[in-house]
C-alpha cells in the first residue's frame, strides 16, 4: 500500500514538473507573435527544388519568385509588363537588339550591390551551361548574346525579333555567390541558409515536405514587406489544409475544393476569396496523331481526322451544364483558348450548345444513322469513340459522362475511361486516344500556350520529347503564331493572337469548357486583406508575382492567436498520460511483487 | 495487407540435426539472396511504371522539346537499360543510391532524413501496441470466454478491420481543433528541448493512436492463443499441484512461455508495419519514408523510389531475419529440434 | 445409396466430414453472426440491380444538391455530385466485394500452387521456391501493389491483380506446412508404394486434406484484400467510374467531406468496410478453429 502511495506522489511530481515549465514556457511564443508579423501559408503541392536553375514546380516558382527579382514584373492590376530590376528598357530599330537600364543602389540581401553584371552573368550561364537551361531555358533559346557594358546598362541581342522580351521569367541570381557554383550546378540544393536574394523575401529554413520559412527582405527595391515573415506549411490533401486554417494552425490557403470553401464561407474569423482561373480545361480530339517526321503515331480513330466530326463533337459540348454540375458553378463556361481573365489576348468568342445543329453538320458530312439510330463512319462501320480521363481530377469523372449522353444523342455511342494523371499522359503522348481531357496553365503572355498547338511541338522520331497538346500541325496557325512572336507592335501581336485562336477554333482539335475558379481563404482576424492580382478579382496565392504575399496586410491588435497555448496544453496532457501510464505501470508491478513475496 | 492474425506465422524450423551455424548461415544467405533480388527488381519494377519522368518532372512548366531533350540526358534517360542498371549497381556498392529528379538531393540524404520520423512513429506504436496487445491477451486468455475477455477481443477485431486511412480521417475530424493535422514539429516552437518534445508529442499522438488502434489486435490474438496453448501443458498443472497462486502461476509460468511467439511477431511485423506506414503519413502529413515513397511513385522519381524500395524491403529482411534468430535462441525447442 | 465404390465412400466419407464442421461452426456465436451478415450484405449486393436503379450512379441524372444531408428522399444525404450516398454505397459492396473475393482467389491460387509444390517436391526446386516465398514476403506489399496497378490498365482487374501477386506469400507457407504434414502420414507412403503418380498424390490426397484449411484461409485473405482495396483506391488508384468503398473515401477526401462535416458520406462506407472484413474475419477465425484441431480450444 506504501509503495501506491508513493507511486501516485511521483505521478503528481512528474506532471508538476512537466507543466511548470511549460505553461510558463505557454507566454513567450504569444508575446513573440504580437510583435513579429508571420503569416503562415497551406500549400498542398510539394516544394521539391529551390535553386531557381532546377525548379519546375509551381510551388517551387512561386517561392523562388518571391526569393529572387526578374528583370521585369507583371503589374498587380492587369498584369502588363512593370519594371523590375530594370526600371526602363528600349528597343533598337534592327528590332534585335534590346537594352535595359538596371536600376542604381539596389542591393541583394547580404548588402552587395545588385548590378547589370549579376543579370548578365545569370544569362549568360544559361546559354553557355546546360544544366543551368534547365527550367527556364526556353526563355533564353532565341538569344545571340547579353553583355552588361556597365553596372546599370544590360544589352540583350536576339537572333529574331521576339516579343515575349519583356515576360522573362528567369530569376536572377547573386554572381558573387553563384560564380562557385557553377561546376556543381547540378547537385547544388541552394540551401545555405539565408539564401542571398533581391526578392520580398529572404528563404532562412527549408525542410522538405514539413515547411518553408522566408523573412523579408529589407533590401528588397521596392521597400520591406508588410509581413516579417512567411512561413509555407506542407499538407498532403487540402482538407487536411482547410482544417488547419479553421484551427488556425494556418492563416492562408488556396485549391480549395467546392465543398470546403463553401464551408469555411460562413466561419467566423475566416475570408473566402472566390478568385478567376488563368487554368482552362479542354477536350482533345486527336486529329491523326504524327511525329515531327510526319510519321502517323497511336490508335487514334481515324474519322477524327474529319473536321466536321471534330466541330460536330465541339457544338455537342455543354460549358454551362459542366460548370453548373460538375463545378458547383465554382468556373467559367470556357469558350476561348486563352481564358478571358486575360482580356488583352482572349477572343472571348462564345460557342453556343446545339444538338440539333451538331446532328445536322454530322448528317451533311455524310455520318449515316445505322438501324438501331449509331451513327456510322464514312467506311460504313459503327463509329465509336474511347474518352480517357484522369481519376485523380475529380471533374472528369462526371465531365465524362455528361460528354457521354451528349455524344450519345449524336448517336455516337462514347466509352469513358478514367486512368492515373502519368497513365494518361503515356497515353496521349502516344497518341493512343479518340477524345481526352487536358488542362494548362495560362501566363500573362500567351506565347507559350500558343507553342503548345505548333508542328515544332510534335514529338521526335521515336515519339519522345514532344510538348503538342493536341496534335495540331496546321500549316496557317503556324504563320499566326510565327508573325505573332517577332511582332514588337503590341495592338498588331494581339490581332494575331486573336486570329490563331480562331483558327484554332476551326479546327476543333481543343475544346475548352471551362476556366475554373480559383478559391482561397485566409484568417480575417489575423489578416485584414490580402493584394489579388489582377485586381479585382484576382488570386492571392499563385500569382505572376509576389504581391499577395509583400503586402499582405496583417490585422490590428488583438490577433487571436490562442492556438499555439492549446497546443501545448494538449502536449502536455499527453505527456502527462504517458508518464502517468509509465508510473501506474511500475507501480502496479512492484505492488504486485512485493505481494507475492509476502505469501 | 498484413495478414498476419493467425499465429501460423511463425513456422518452427523443420530438419533435425542441422547445427546452430549452418542454421545461422542458410538463413543469412537467403536473405542476402533476397537483397540481391531486391536490388535488381527495384530497378526494373519502377523502369515499367508509364509515365515519363522528364514529362512529370516540366508539369508545371511550359517547356520546348529542345529543353526536354537536354533534360533527358542530363538525367541519364537515354541511355540503354542495361547501362543505366550497372550505372546504378555501381554506385549502390559504393553506397550512392543516386539522385532524385525531384528533389534534386542525393536520394541517400532524403532517405535518412525521413527515417527519424517514421522510426518513432512505427516504433512508438509499436511498443504501445505490443504492450496493449500483450496485456490485454493475458487477461482475456486466462479467463477465457469471460465478459472481459469476449470485449476486448471484439473491439481489437472491430478496430484491425476498419482501414487504417478512415480511421485516421475519423480521429482527425472527431477531435477538432485538439490536435495538428500536419507535421512533426511547427518550426514556431520555441525552441528548447522541453516546448520542442512536447510539441513533438502533441504531433505524434493522432498519427501514433490510429496506428495502435490497427496493429494491437495481432498482439492481442497471438499472445491469447499461445497462453491458450501453455494452459492446457503439463507444467502448469504440477505448478498449481505445488499449490502456487492462480496468478503466480500465470506470470511466472505461462505467460513467459507464451510470450515466445508474440516476441517474434514483432519484429516480423516491425517491417510490414513500415511500409503500412503509408496511409497513415499520407493522412497525418508525416514526413517520414511512406510518404516520401508514396510522392516518389506519383513523380516518377525513379531513384528515389529504388532507394526507398530498396530500404523498406531490406528493414522487412533483416526484421525477418532477426525474428528467425532470435526464435532459435529463445526457443530451446527449436534448438534441440 | 448403398454403393462401395472407393469413390462414393470417399464421398460418403467428407459429406458426413463437412456436415461435422458445420455442426461444429454453428456452435461458434462469432462465426454464426459473421455468415448472417455476410449472406446479408451479399444477398443485398446481388440483388441491388433488381431492388434499385444504377440511373442514380450517373452524375449526368443526379437530382439532389451538393454535399446534402441525410433526409426523406436521401436516407444517407449526398455526395459531392448530388448523388445519393446510400445507392453507392450498395453498389460499392459490389466492387469492394467483387474485387476482395477475385484477388483472394488470384493470392489463394498462387499460394496453394506455390505451398504445395514446393511441400511436395523437395530438393533443388523445393529450395527455388521457398526463396520466392521468401523473397515475396519481404516485399513492401503496398509499395509493390502501388507499382503494380499504375503499371497496368485502369479498373478493378489491375487492382485485383495488384493484390492477388503480394499477397500470396502467407498462404504459401501456410499450405506448405499442411502438405508437409499431410504427407508425412502413412496412408501417403502407402500410395506412393502402390505405385501413385505426382497427380495422384496431389490431386487425390494431399488437395483434399489440404482445401478445407485453404478455405479458411480464403475467408480471412477475403477480409485483408478488402482492406488492401480500399488502401489502393483511397490513394487514388482505384476507377472513380466503378466505385468501391475505398473510391468513395477518395472523393470524400478529394471534394472536401471532412472539412465540410459531411458525416454522411464520411463514415458509412468505413463501417461498411469495418463490417465486413470483421464479418469475413470472425467466419474465418471460426472456421479455422473448427478444421485445425490444434486451434480448437482457442
Amino acid at each position: 500500500m506504501r509503495m501506491r502511495r508513493i507511486g501516485v506522489c511521483l505521478a503528481v511530481a512528474a506532471c508538476a514538473a512537466l507543466g511548470t515549465p511549460a505553461v510558463t514556457g505557454v507566454g513567450a511564443p504569444q508575446a513573440h507573435a504580437a510583435d513579429s508579423k508571420v503569416l503562415r501559408v497551406a500549400v498542398t503541392t510539394a516544394v521539391a527544388s529551390l535553386n531557381p536553375f532546377l525548379a519546375y514546380h509551381q510551388a517551387d516558382t512561386e517561392i523562388g519568385r518571391m526569393m529572387y527579382e526578374f528583370l521585369t514584373a507583371y503589374d498587380q492590376t492587369d498584369q502588363h509588363p512593370v519594371p523590375g530590376l530594370a526600371e526602363s528598357w528600349q528597343v533598337g530599330t534592327d528590332k534585335l537588339t534590346w537594352t535595359f537600364k538596371i536600376r542604381q543602389g539596389m542591393k541583394w540581401s547580404d548588402d552587395k550591390p545588385i548590378t547589370a553584371k549579376d543579370v548578365a552573368f545569370t544569362y549568360n550561364l544559361m546559354l553557355t551551361n546546360a544544366v543551368a537551361r534547365t527550367a527556364n531555358g526556353n526563355f533564353v533559346s532565341n538569344f545571340d548574346t547579353v553583355t552588361a557594358p556597365d553596372d546599370t546598362t544590360l544589352v540583350v541581342r536576339t537572333k529574331q525579333p521576339q516579343a515575349t522580351m519583356l515576360a522573362l521569367d528567369v530569376p536572377i541570381v547573386p554572381e558573387h555567390v553563384w560564380a562557385s557554383k557553377v561546376d556543381k550546378l547540378v547537385n547544388y540544393t541552394n540551401l545555405d541558409f539565408p539564401v542571398v536574394g533581391s526578392g520580398p523575401f529572404t528563404l532562412v529554413d527549408y525542410k522538405p515536405d514539413q515547411y518553408v520559412k522566408l523573412k523579408a527582405n529589407p533590401n528588397f527595391w521596392r521597400g520591406k514587406a508588410t509581413v516579417d515573415e512567411v512561413d509555407f506549411y506542407h499538407y498532403d490533401n487540402t482538407d487536411a489544409a482547410a482544417q488547419a486554417l479553421i484551427k488556425g494552425d494556418v492563416d492562408l490557403v488556396s485549391k480549395l475544393t467546392a465543398a470546403q470553401f463553401d464551408t469555411l464561407k460562413g466561419k467566423d474569423g475566416i475570408t473566402t476569396n472566390k478568385a478567376v482561373g488563368r487554368r482552362f480545361n479542354d477536350l482533345i480530339i486527336n486529329p491523326g496523331a504524327q511525329t515531327n517526321t510526319r510519321q502517323p503515331i497511336g490508335d487514334g480513330n481515324p474519322a477524327l481526322r474529319d473536321v466536321k466530326l471534330r466541330q460536330a463533337i465541339a457544338q455537342a459540348i455543354d460549358a454551362k451544364t459542366l460548370v453548373d454540375k460538375s463545378y458547383g458553378g465554382y468556373a467559367e463556361p470556357g469558350s476561348s483558348y486563352i481564358p478571358p481573365v486575360f482580356s488583352k489576348w482572349s477572343t472571348n468568342q462564345q460557342r453556343t450548345f446545339d444538338l440539333a445543329a451538331a446532328n445536322r453538320t454530322l448528317d451533311e458530312a455524310g455520318y449515316r444513322k445505322g438501324p438501331d439510330g449509331k451513327r456510322l463512319d464514312k467506311e460504313g462501320k459503327p463509329l465509336t469513340l474511347r474518352l480517357i480521363g484522369d481519376s485523380g481530377q475529380p471533374t472528369d469523372n462526371p465531365n465524362g459522362q455528361y460528354l457521354k449522353s451528349w455524344l450519345g444523342q449524336l448517336g455516337i455511342p462514347v466509352d469513358v475511361q478514367l486512368v492515373s494523371g502519368d497513365k494518361l499522359g503515356d497515353v496521349t503522348t502516344a497518341g493512343n486516344y479518340d477524345l481526352s481531357f487536358s488542362t494548362w496553365g495560362v501566363n500573362p503572355d500567351p506565347d507559350a500556350v500558343l507553342t503548345l498547338q505548333t508542328c515544332a511541338a510534335l514529338p521526335d522520331a521515336e515519339g519522345k520529347s514532344g510538348t503538342t497538346e493536341t496534335f495540331t500541325c496546321d500549316e496557317q496557325y503556324d504563320q499566326l503564331y510565327k508573325a505573332q512572336l517577332s511582332e514588337l507592335d503590341e495592338g498588331k501581336r494581339v490581332q494575331e493572337v486573336k486570329q490563331a485562336q480562331q483558327r484554332l477554333a476551326e479546327l476543333a482539335t481543343s475544346v475548352t469548357f471551362a476556366y475554373p475558379d480559383q478559391l482561397e481563404a485566409y484568417r480575417s482576424d489575423r489578416f485584414s486583406s490580402f493584394a489579388v492580382q489582377p485586381n479585382p478579382g484576382g488570386v492571392i496565392t499563385g500569382q505572376n508575382g509576389y504581391w499577395g504575399y509583400y503586402k499582405a496586410v496583417p490585422a490590428a491588435a488583438g490577433t487571436s492567436s490562442g492556438v499555439t497555448p492549446t497546443g501545448l496544453v494538449i502536449g502536455i496532457v499527453v505527456a502527462v498520460v504517458v508518464v502517468a501510464g509509465v508510473v501506474l505501470l511500475v507501480v502496479s508491478r512492484r505492488r504486485k511483487s512485493t505481494a507475492d513475496e509476502r505469501e | 495487407m498484413t495478414n498476419a492474425l493467425s499465429p501460423e506465422v511463425v513456422e518452427p524450423t523443420r530438419g533435425a540435426g542441422r547445427g546452430t551455424l549452418r542454421y545461422v548461415a542458410t538463413k543469412v544467405g537467403g536473405a542476402l539472396v533476397s537483397l540481391v533480388l531486391v536490388v535488381v527488381l527495384g530497378f526494373f519494377l519502377f523502369r515499367v511504371l508509364p509515365g515519363d519522368p522528364v514529362k512529370t518532372i516540366t508539369r508545371d512548366a511550359p517547356v520546348d522539346p529542345a529543353r526536354l531533350a537536354e533534360l533527358r540526358a542530363q538525367l541519364g534517360l537515354d541511355d540503354p537499360l542495361p547501362v543505366q542498371f550497372l550505372r546504378y549497381l555501381g554506385g549502390l556498392l559504393r553506397g550512392d543510391l543516386g539522385q532524385s529528379y525531384n528533389y534534386r538531393q542525393p536520394v541517400l540524404d532524403l532517405i535518412l532524413d525521413r527515417v527519424g520520423p517514421t522510426l518513432l512513429l512505427v516504433g512508438t506504436a509499436t511498443v504501445i501496441a505490443a504492450a496493449l496487445g500483450l496485456w490485454l491477451g493475458v487477461r482475456g486468455g486466462w479467463r477465457r470466454g469471460s465478459r472481459f475477455d469476449r470485449a476486448s477481443t471484439g473491439i481489437a477485431l472491430l478496430l484491425w478491420s476498419a482501414p487504417t486511412f478512415w480511421l485516421g480521417m475519423v480521429l482527425l475530424t472527431v477531435t477538432g481543433t485538439l490536435f495538428p493535422s500536419q507535421g512533426i514539429i511547427d518550426p514556431a516552437t520555441p525552441p528548447g528541448l522541453l516546448p520542442q518534445a512536447l510539441d513533438l508529442l502533441h504531433h505524434l499522438a493522432l498519427p501514433c493512436l490510429t496506428l495502435v488502434a490497427v496493429i494491437y489486435a495481432q498482439y492481442l490474438l497471438v499472445m491469447r492463443s499461445s497462453l491458450l496453448e501453455e494452459m492446457n501443458a503439463d507444467y502448469l498443472t504440477t505448478a498449481r499441484a505445488k499449490g502456487l497462486r492462480d496468478d503466480l502461476v500465470r506470470r511466472r509460468h505461462a505467460v513467459p512461455n507464451a510470450l515466445l511467439p508474440t516476441v517474434t511477431l514483432i519484429f516480423l511485423n516491425l517491417g510490414m508495419v513500415v511500409s503500412g506506414a503509408v496511409t497513415v503519413e499520407t493522412v497525418f502529413s508525416w514526413p517520414g519514408l511512406g510518404q516520401l515513397t508514396f510522392k516518389a511513385i506519383n513523380s516518377r522519381d525513379l531513384p528515389l523510389l529504388q532507394g526507398t524500395f530498396i530500404v523498406l524491403a531490406g528493414a522487412v529482411l533483416v526484421m525477418n531475419l532477426v525474428a528467425d534468430l532470435l526464435y532459435r535462441v529463445i526457443d530451446p525447442r527449436v534448438r534441440a529440434a | 445409396m448403398t454403393s462401395t465404390t472407393p469413390a462414393a465412400i470417399t464421398w460418403r466419407r467428407r459429406r458426413a466430414a463437412a456436415a461435422t464442421v458445420w455442426r461444429q461452426f454453428l456452435r461458434d456465436r462469432g462465426g454464426v453472426i459473421g455468415l448472417a451478415v455476410l449472406v446479408l450484405i451479399i444477398g443485398l449486393a446481388l440483388l441491388a440491380p433488381v431492388l434499385t436503379d444504377a440511373a442514380g450512379l450517373d452524375p449526368t441524372q443526379a437530382t439532389g444538391g451538393r454535399l446534402q444531408p441525410p433526409s426523406g428522399t436521401y436516407l444517407l444525404g449526398t455526395d459531392e455530385l448530388g448523388r445519393s450516398v446510400l445507392l453507392q454505397l450498395w453498389w460499392g459492396a459490389r466492387i469492394s466485394l467483387l474485387v476482395g473475393v477475385l484477388a483472394t482467389l488470384v493470392s489463394v491460387g498462387i499460394g496453394t500452387l506455390f505451398g504445395v509444390a514446393t511441400a511436395h517436391f523437395g530438393g533443388w526446386v523445393a529450395a527455388v521456391l521457398t526463396r520466392a516465398t521468401d523473397f515475396f514476403l519481404v516485399l513492401p506489399s503496398l509499395v509493390l501493389a502501388i507499382a503494380l496497378s499504375t503499371v497496368l490498365d485502369r479498373g478493378i482487374f489491375a487492382i485485383v491483380l495488384a493484390i492477388g501477386v503480394t499477397s500470396w506469400p502467407t498462404t504459401a507457407r501456410l499450405v506448405r506446412a499442411q502438405t508437409l504434414s499431410v504427407e508425412s502420414r502413412p496412408y501417403i507412403e502407402r500410395a506412393w508404394a502402390l505405385g501413385a503418380g505426382h497427380l495422384h498424390v496431389i490431386g487425390r490426397h494431399v488437395l483434399p486434406a489440404v482445401l478445407p484449411l485453404v478455405f479458411a484461409n480464403t475467408t480471412l485473405t477475403v477480409a485483408s484484400s478488402i482492406i488492401a482495396e480500399s488502401t489502393l483506391s483511397f490513394l487514388g488508384l482505384g476507377d472513380p467510374s466503378a466505385a468501391s468503398w475505398g473510391t468513395m473515401l477518395n472523393s470524400a477526401m478529394l471534394s472536401g467531406a471532412v472539412t465540410f462535416g459531411a458525416w454522411w458520406y464520411l463514415l458509412p462506407p468505413g463501417l461498411a468496410i469495418a463490417v465486413i472484413v470483421l464479418a469475413f474475419m470472425v467466419c474465418g477465425r471460426a472456421l479455422e478453429s473448427v478444421l485445425n484441431p490444434r486451434l480448437r480450444e482457442r
